[in-house]
């Protein structure tokens, strides 16, 4: 029984679209997108720390929405278009919120800075000029063990103040 | 001035590891993989105290795809490890003494495969009594955990007659202060990667905060030599302490090398939680007496302090601890006892402030309540008790003399915050009804544009609910002196390499690794300062023991200093040695030459005139220049006691909501007295980023346990701090200032930023409300009030 269920999962096929490019994965359905994005395509950029949902270091879009990867079964994946911190901005560019955060030393050990700025980057796309409110809201499943968070809102502070999402490079 | 982007001017640097942070390129080393890689995991014993009947790996050993069981027989060498006091088993072999011991370790072609390895290794247990109070664990009818006793180190400093100064106090004050299991919560977990290599050498990629100490440990566990094992230790996703001692190494280590292939581990969260080090709980009883001008006169301290299972540095955190509790005050007499014992209880270990957190909470909370007795302002009471300059440390012992401790506690009356609390007071005074925090906050001066943001919008929060009488505003402050550097006693090496490489990077190697706190921006921005070079001209080697030099560990806030200190040693023949070979080179004086960026340039005219390139192809040998010292030590024997002190004063306001028993932070401003600083976005990181550390300490942060099974196994029931705690504003004010001839540059300021505010919260929350809180976390119910409706008996109870 298990082995006809595991054979079945094998035989899955995930079909979606990763940072622009269509991407076909033979994977169990049940695979969490985590381990795919990581240990199947080598995107680390999304990190790997609570995988229940509650640090947000695996953050990433999903149709635009930031969505824990590390929650999201690769059945829910198909048809859907994923973006990740290394597709933020095109290759070798930065993204303005990126852009922002490094001016403004918005991370320290950076392990939690690519769902960070996953998550600022949604926000800001909602809405341009959130409140307090909307900013706490936004980040409140992101955490963030170095910077006790002052770094990360002088890098909003910078982003909001500059406007403007559109990619550079 | 404060401390932010504006006031920095161009000092304000982009981090040389940023652009890697922010684009997710950077691998961090549980990034890695290899090609024919296998999987390991670790099983850990499910009880807190057994015995081991027996152990049976066979069926997991027959799994397809499982290449490798090891247990303690598998052990070549030393089958423990420990900074300091090797007990700590690699595998248990006849007794289990907490839920993160160590009895098998796996490894297989997946991470599945080996997690089902795990669930076929049978292991028979034999239930042993739990002891999981330390008070209760210091009896002697109480199970002994180790041969040498459940008390595994006991300090005792005494000074003057301490009976006979109570009996001259005129006030005395007696309180016991409980402080939590603070986790470590390093957002990245234990894990790496270990690979054997064609050459016989095995490299280790994991997270440490001393290689060389790793790589030493290793041997001995491996049986073999040191010069046969390769640590890589950077970049680190956070540490603050947790990742000093071995973790996951001798495990991968032994399996790489059983399988002859690659391994990696990565623990799950809550592998973290039960097999990680935590701060030591303690529980800190103070009994302080003050003549009637308030002059300390007796202080008499006793600690008992959670230790958990292995020794790890507990004997330092103690020691640190011990010299804390004294603090910065002058006393006639003190007698301090103190302990650390060992339980069935999770480990406790290296955690960012080294017992002086615990120490600093007890100890300031001490000087509000005899302020209180007095009828004094708690700031004027610390001033009358202050060291002087001149004055000895808190052992008595010799410490390089600064002006910190006045510095600091002048400014937390000019700060921002001190005059909007006088104001404050002024206008209750005036109107005794109105809340006290009426006033509106004083213009910002110089805030960077998050406080804008931050108090733009907290403020219209908080105007709209001051007037809800169940919210309460209360300021509270803090005074913190500490020590730096492993102490007297412990080994404390420093030392650094500077050499002009074959491709003409100028090539800065320290035996450091980089966890985040900004060591690699601090090392360049020195060299680019000190020097004349250009970021784009440097390399910065760290964290690679083969090609590092020993520079110590990266602990105790010493990194910084030491580079500091490495380089200042290094820039005369350094510089010679690179001017005198352009000299040659150029055919010119070498005095009409200096460093610059990109080359050696013209003194006069600053135009370059040979490239570093070109100056490492045209030099007959490598120019190169080592260092080799040790950290400043007090030449006293009094193990642990420290040279150079981080002066700070902390102060808040918070709003304590009465229904709820919640405390807000609303406010803080820290001045930290560290000498100049280095790199100003790292220091405005390190105090902001450890102060949110000691918020969680106060009020959220509590790794429950219960008889040695942890409650708590991950980060929905581990509260760190969000963004939401963190509106608040934060204003960091450096003094800069040393006394002239000052040979020691900067302080550290890696730790001191997580200390003061516990204890300054404690005080506001006692202004607010009027009660005193001696355990942490702040417990939300001793908080609550019942609210009038109630109390009138309008409502049915």
């Amino acid at each position: 029984m298990i082995d006809k269920l595991a054979a079945k999962q094998a035989d899955a096929k995930l079909q979606c679209e990763i940072n622009g490019s269509p991407v076909t994965l033979e994977t169990p359905p049940t695979r969490k997108l985590l381990q795919i994005l990581r240990d199947d395509l080598g995107l680390t950029g999304t990190k790997r720390s609570c995988e229940i949902g509650r640090c947000g270091a695996c953050m990433v879009l999903i149709d635009g929405k930031p969505v824990n990867s590390c929650l999201t079964m690769a059945y829910q994946c198909t048809g859907k278009s994923i973006t990740t911190i290394e597709g933020l901005a095109p290759e070798g560019g930065l993204h303005p919120v990126q852009q922002c955060f490094l001016e403004e030393g918005g991370y320290q050990c950076g392990y939690c800075t690519p769902g960070m700025i996953v998550s600022v980057t949604s926000l800001l796309e909602r809405s341009p000029k959130p409140s307090m409110e909307e900013i706490e809201e936004a980040l409140s499943g992101n955490l963030c063990r170095c910077t006790g968070y002052g770094g990360i809102l002088r890098s909003i502070s910078r982003a909001i103040e500059r406007g403007g999402m559109a990619h550079e490079g | 001035m404060a401390l932010n982007r504006e006031t920095s001017g161009n000092r304000w640097r982009i981090r040389p590891d940023g652009p890697g942070k922010v684009t997710g390129g950077l691998a961090y080393l549980t990034d890695l993989s290899a090609p024919n890689m296998l999987h390991g995991l670790v099983l850990r014993s499910p009880h807190a105290h057994a015995r081991i009947a027996e152990v049976r790996t066979e069926e997991a050993l027959a799994l397809p795809g499982v290449h490798a069981v090891l247990t303690h027989a598998d052990v070549p060498g030393l089958n423990r490890f420990g900074i300091a006091h090797p007990d700590h088993p690699v595998f248990c072999e006849e007794r289990v003494r907490f839920v993160g011991d160590a009895v098998a370790a796996v490894a297989a072609d997946s991470a599945e495969l080996a997690m089902e390895a795990l669930a076929r290794i049978e292991v028979d247990y034999e239930y042993l009594p739990v002891v999981s109070d330390p008070e209760l664990a210091m009896r002697e009818d109480a199970p002994q955990l180790h041969e040498r006793g459940n008390i595994q180190h006991r300090n005792d400093y005494v000074r003057g007659d301490v009976e006979a100064a109570f009996a001259a106090s005129a006030h005395i004050v007696e309180d016991t202060y409980e402080t939590p299991r603070q986790m470590h919560t390093y957002m990245e977990t234990e894990g790496g990667l270990f690979v054997p290599e064609a050459d016989g050498r095995l490299t280790v990629y994991s997270a440490t905060q001393h290689g060389l100490m790793d790589r030493m440990q290793l041997a001995r566990i491996l049986a073999r030599p040191e010069a046969d094992i390769r640590i890589v230790s950077s970049p680190i996703g956070g540490s603050f302490g947790g990742k000093d001692e071995l973790n996951v190494q001798p495990y991968g280590a032994l399996l790489a090398l059983a399988c002859g292939r690659p391994v990696k581990l990565h623990n799950n969260r809550f592998e973290s939680v039960r097999a990680g080090l935590k701060r030591h709980p303690m529980r800190i009883t103070m009994k302080t007496g003050v003549d009637a001008g308030g002059k300390l006169l007796a202080h008499r301290v006793r600690i008992v302090s959670d230790a958990g299972p292995y020794s790890t540095l507990s004997a330092e955190v103690l020691n640190f601890a011990v010299e804390h509790t004294l603090g910065a005050y002058r006393y006639e007499a003190v007698e301090v006892r103190s302990f650390c014992v060992f339980t069935n209880n999770g480990m406790s270990g290296e955690f960012r402030g080294f017992g002086g957190n615990q120490a600093l909470f007890a100890l300031e909370g001490q000087l509000d309540r005899l302020a209180d007795k007095l009828g004094i302002d708690p700031w004027e009471l610390r001033r009358r008790n202050l060291r002087q300059r001149g004055d000895p440390g808190p052992f008595e012992q010799p410490i390089a003399q600064t002006d910190g401790a006045r510095q600091v506690w002048e400014a937390l009356p000019a700060s921002r915050l001190w005059l909007e609390r006088a104001e404050a007071a002024a206008a209750a005074e005036a109107a005794p009804a109105a809340p006290t925090a009426s006033a509106a906050p004083a213009a910002p001066l110089g805030m960077t544009p998050d406080a804008d943001l931050r108090s733009a919008s907290s403020g219209t929060a908080e105007a709209a609910t001051l007037q809800l009488p169940w919210l309460k505003i209360g300021y509270g402050a803090s005074f913190v002196m500490h020590g730096a550097g492993l102490g007297v006693g412990i080994p404390d090496p420093a030392g650094g390499r500077l050499t002009l490489a074959p491709d003409g990077k100028i090539e800065a190697a320290f035996g450091y690794e980089e966890f985040g706190q900004g060591l690699i921006a601090s090392l360049e921005q020195m060299l680019i300062e000190k020097f004349g070079f250009a970021g784009s001209d440097l390399r910065l080697v760290v964290g690679d023991t083969d090609a590092v030099p020993d520079s110590g560990s990266s602990t105790a806030s010493r990194a910084t200093s030491m580079m500091w200190q490495a380089l200042e040693r290094m820039r005369e023949p350094f510089a010679h040695s690179l001017l005198q070979v352009a000299s040659r080179v150029l055919v010119l004086p070498k005095e009409r030459l200096r460093i610059g960026e990109g080359g050696v340039c013209d003194a006069a005219s600053g135009e370059r005139l040979l490239a570093y390139r070109e100056l490492a192809q045209s030099a007959a040998e490598p120019i190169a220049c080592e260092t080799s010292f040790s950290y400043p030590a007090s030449p006293v024997e009094r193990v642990g006691a420290h040279y150079l002190y981080t002066y700070c004063s902390v102060g808040v306001k918070v709003e304590v909501n009465t229904l709820t028993g919640r405390v807000r932070v609303l406010d803080q401003f820290h001045a930290v007295a560290a000498g100049p600083v280095v790199n100003p976005q790292g220091f405005l990181g390190q105090i902001e980023g450890g102060a949110s550390m000691a918020l969680g300490f106060t009020l959220t942060e509590d790794a429950v346990m219960n008889s040695g099974m942890y409650l708590t196994r991950n980060l929905d029931s581990y509260l760190v701090p969000t963004i939401a705690e963190q509106r608040g504003r934060v204003e960091v004010l450096p003094i800069e200032e040393l006394p002239d001839g000052d040979a020691h540059g900067p302080r550290g300021i890696g730790e001191v930023g997580s200390v003061g505010l516990a204890p300054a919260i404690a005080q506001a929350v006692f202004n607010a409300v009027g009660k005193r809180v001696s355990k942490l976390p702040i417990d939300p119910a001793e908080l609550q009030e019942v609210p009038d409706i109630v109390k009138e008996g309008s409502c049915p109870v």
